[in-house]
């Protein structure tokens, strides 16, 4: 009995000098830690559910991907290694929704900058909030509109949608001149949203520069159940190429309605539906030689983009790449301003340039922004399946082919 | 008596609650949209619940009230709060227009052919352009921050303002239900016939609730808008969104009592936000999935509406009381 008491007494008094010790190192090991583990929290925000859901899922995809990298690469170096603390959070397809997330992260989590949200009046009803509380945020949206209201915290990564209009016009036209064809006579169809409307007339302003006859120039509400009216103004119209702009499930029925009825001018797409896997596998050999614009194409930089293929088992779109950009432009801005208040964060966004990185994967090879929040940098490529993947076959100067034009 | 000690009660509480509340942080912004969408499922519930009309069309007025004000602020400069006194005029003629053809039509009929109301002003609003700015939407211009303009930088005067409209629409709502138009309107909810036969003029009187309810859900979409700063069709002339979720919180609350939508508020709009909180970082739509699970559970467990909750507590507590 004595002896187990005695026993005990040295245990006690061996712990007692071990948590003495311990003690005494706790205040150098805790404000250590905490120097490190302060993570810097990052909004995201995604339709993650709803119409446009699948874009939101790539965007995250992306996003995580360099989220992890940079983690696992030691975190913000200027920040004493803080790693990257994702909140992501889902948008629905209600712009209100999309603010009211906006204020939850802003209060709640204290993020330093948010990125989203895909969808150009999600963007902009974020942007509502961004704004007036003084948080940076980044987007990849087209709408001409997000740049365009002289908001000082917003950043747009890609070109916008007119920019993207007019591309893919001038684009199509050039691809159709180096194989010698002509084209006078062309058919716009777009659906009624934000981005097809803004689309649609970058495109008609482009035709108009470039006296071409648009020969059809019709919307139809996102959704439509039978493009066979529509199909058929197009056959009667005698367009040389047409330019359908649209989301996902309306590119796969206007493509196939178009090849069933034998219609085999080129289509050239507006990104969106265009340019994502799930537009090969529901159309299968009628997806071969479609071409369609895209504000960045991941066969630019294999290197960087193939880890996202090797981890989710798809190639790079467009969204995931421009949102894993607008991360890493982020992290270097946080770098800079070795500070994640968002005030800082903004002034190290604002007319510096970033290279390196992802930035490498967009078309100017680096991101700039002007005092709009525009990437001046960023030009748009035009795309072509070929062989289930997407080749960049325009400009030139970029072009990982030479483009399939059949007239 | 001691019921308007009850209301003064409840009132107070309501009004010091956004104080407790960050001033420009989340939950006062869902309070705020509480409080709105409260006092937009009561002015349903004046045609839903005393008329007995469902109407799955309220977003056509909403949204007339939404961009009457923003369009005049916008081009002329015009205050919001005159504004809204325009988009109440403009959504009263179109609830005037919208009703002539459509009284005769009961139940599923009427609601059908409010729901086609809805959808054809999104469509509007998507192809008029050069008014309404269309697919793109619209944002309010943020102007220096006074009453005058209906300006503020914070969220706290936004919540006392839909606080205030939601004690308003209740007042509206009571009296009307108070009143001989109440009587009249209950006479023809148990059968329209026999009301006909002892002289009501049902058409008059299904017209004005008709014209109230859309005047005052279009002055609602005012505050709306000066709230969630951008909007555009497809969110004010949401079926989803807006016209079926008010309808779904009167119901939901208990239709036709003026306490009804206001629990139905209270319940459906924090809730739907602590779902997204809570899950919207995990797979995509759980957050919906789960809300709409606790949804059904809560209309199979009192089909009639919060309201009988409510009542049978009142009765427990008033008999104790008794006792």
């Amino acid at each position: 009995m004595s002896k187990t008491t005695s026993h005990r007494g040295g245990l006690s008094r061996r712990s007692l000098l071990a948590g003495t010790a311990s003690l005494l190192a706790s205040p150098m090991i805790v404000s250590s830690a905490r120097a490190q583990a302060k993570p810097v929290n990052i909004g995201v925000i995604m339709p993650l559910s709803g119409a446009n859901a699948q874009f939101g899922i790539n965007s995250r995809n992306g996003i995580e991907l360099v989220a992890d990298e940079i983690n696992a690469a030691g975190g913000i170096k200027a920040l004493g290694g803080a790693k990257i603390n994702l909140i992501v959070a889902d948008a629905t397809s209600t712009p209100t929704t999309a603010g009211t997330v906006a204020q939850r992260l802003i209060t709640q989590n204290e993020v330093t900058a948010i990125l989203g949200a895909f969808a150009s009046s999600l963007t902009i009803a974020i942007s509502e909030v961004t704004e007036r509380r003084d948080i940076p945020l980044l987007t990849m949206s087209f709408a001409d509109q997000i740049t365009g209201r002289g908001f000082k915290n917003i950043f747009q990564i890609v070109a916008k949608a007119s920019a993207l209009g007019k591309a893919q016009l001038d684009y199509t036209l050039a691809i159709a001149q180096a194989s010698g064809a002509k084209i006078d006579k062309i058919a716009i169809m777009y659906e009624d949203t934000a981005y097809g409307t803004a689309q649609a007339a970058g495109l008609r302003a482009a035709a108009k520069a470039a006296n071409i006859d648009i020969a059809m120039d019709d919307a139809y509400p996102l959704g439509i159940t039978d493009t066979t009216p529509l199909i058929n103004k197009l056959r009667a119209s005698g367009a040389q190429a047409v330019f359908p702009v649209s989301y996902l499930n309306d590119s796969l029925l206007l493509i196939r309605t178009m090849r069933q009825q034998r219609i085999t001018i080129p289509a050239i797409g507006g990104a969106a539906g265009y340019v994502i896997p799930d537009f090969e596998k529901g159309l299968g050999e009628f997806a071969e030689n479609v071409l369609s614009i895209a504000p960045a194409n991941y066969d630019l930089a294999p290197d960087l983009t193939e880890r996202f293929r090797k981890r989710f088992g798809y190639f790079m779109v467009h969204e995931a790449l421009e949102h894993a950009v607008a991360l890493d432009v982020l992290v270097q801005a946080i770098e800079k301003a070795k500070s994640a208040r968002a005030e800082d964060v903004t002034m190290a966004l604002r007319g510096a340039k970033f290279t390196g990185g992802w930035t490498k994967a967009m078309t100017g090879g680096a991101v700039e922004f002007d005092s709009t929040g525009l990437n001046t940098l960023s030009v748009p490529v035009m795309a072509q399946w070929r062989n289930k993947e997407l080749v960049t076959v325009w400009p030139k100067d970029v072009a990982k082919g030479t483009a399939v034009w059949k007239s | 008596m001691k019921r308007w000690i009850a209301i003064l009660a409840v009132i107070a509480i309501a009004a010091v609650l956004p104080l407790l509340l960050s001033p420009t942080g989340y939950w006062i912004r869902v309070l705020t949209f509480t409080l709105l969408f409260a006092a937009m499922a009561q002015v349903w519930n004046i045609i839903g619940g005393l008329a007995n009309q469902t109407s799955l069309g309220h977003a056509a007025f909403f949204g007339i009230g939404a961009y009457t004000s923003t369009i005049l602020v916008l081009k002329f400069g015009i205050s919001p709060w005159i504004g809204m006194f325009a988009g109440g005029f403009l959504g009263g003629v179109a609830a005037l227009i919208i009703a002539v053809p459509t009284m005769r039509l009961q139940g599923h009929y009427f609601a059908l052919a409010t729901l086609a109301f809805g959808e054809v002003m999104r469509v509007i609003a998507n192809v008029w352009t050069s008014l309404t700015g269309g697919p793109v939407g619209l944002s309010v211009p943020f102007v220096p921050p006074s009453i005058a303009a209906y300006s503020f930088k914070q969220l706290l005067p936004h919540a006392y303002i839909a606080l205030i409209a939601l004690i308003i629409v209740t007042v509206i709502f009571e009296a009307i239900r108070r009143s001989a138009m109440g009587y009249r309107l209950r006479a023809i909810k148990e059968n329209p016939a026999a009301a006909e036969v002892i002289g009501i003029d049902t058409t008059k009187v299904k017209l004005q609730t008709a014209v109230i309810s859309g005047v005052l859900m279009a002055m609602l979409g005012t505050l709306y808008a000066q709230v969630a700063v951008f909007f555009d069709p497809d969110t004010v002339f949401s079926a989803a969104s807006i016209s079926i979720r008010v309808a779904l919180i009167a119901i939901l609350g208990g239709v036709g009592t003026a306490i009804g939508p206001i629990l139905g508020a209270l319940f459906i709009i924090p809730v739907e936000e602590l779902m997204n909180d809570l899950f919207s970082s995990g797979a995509a739509g759980l957050s919906q999935l789960i809300f709409g699970v606790i949804l059904i559970a809560v209309i199979l467990w009192r089909p009639r509406g919060f309201i009988t909750v409510f009542d049978s507590l009142m009765a427990r507590f008033s008999s104790k009381a008794r006792s």
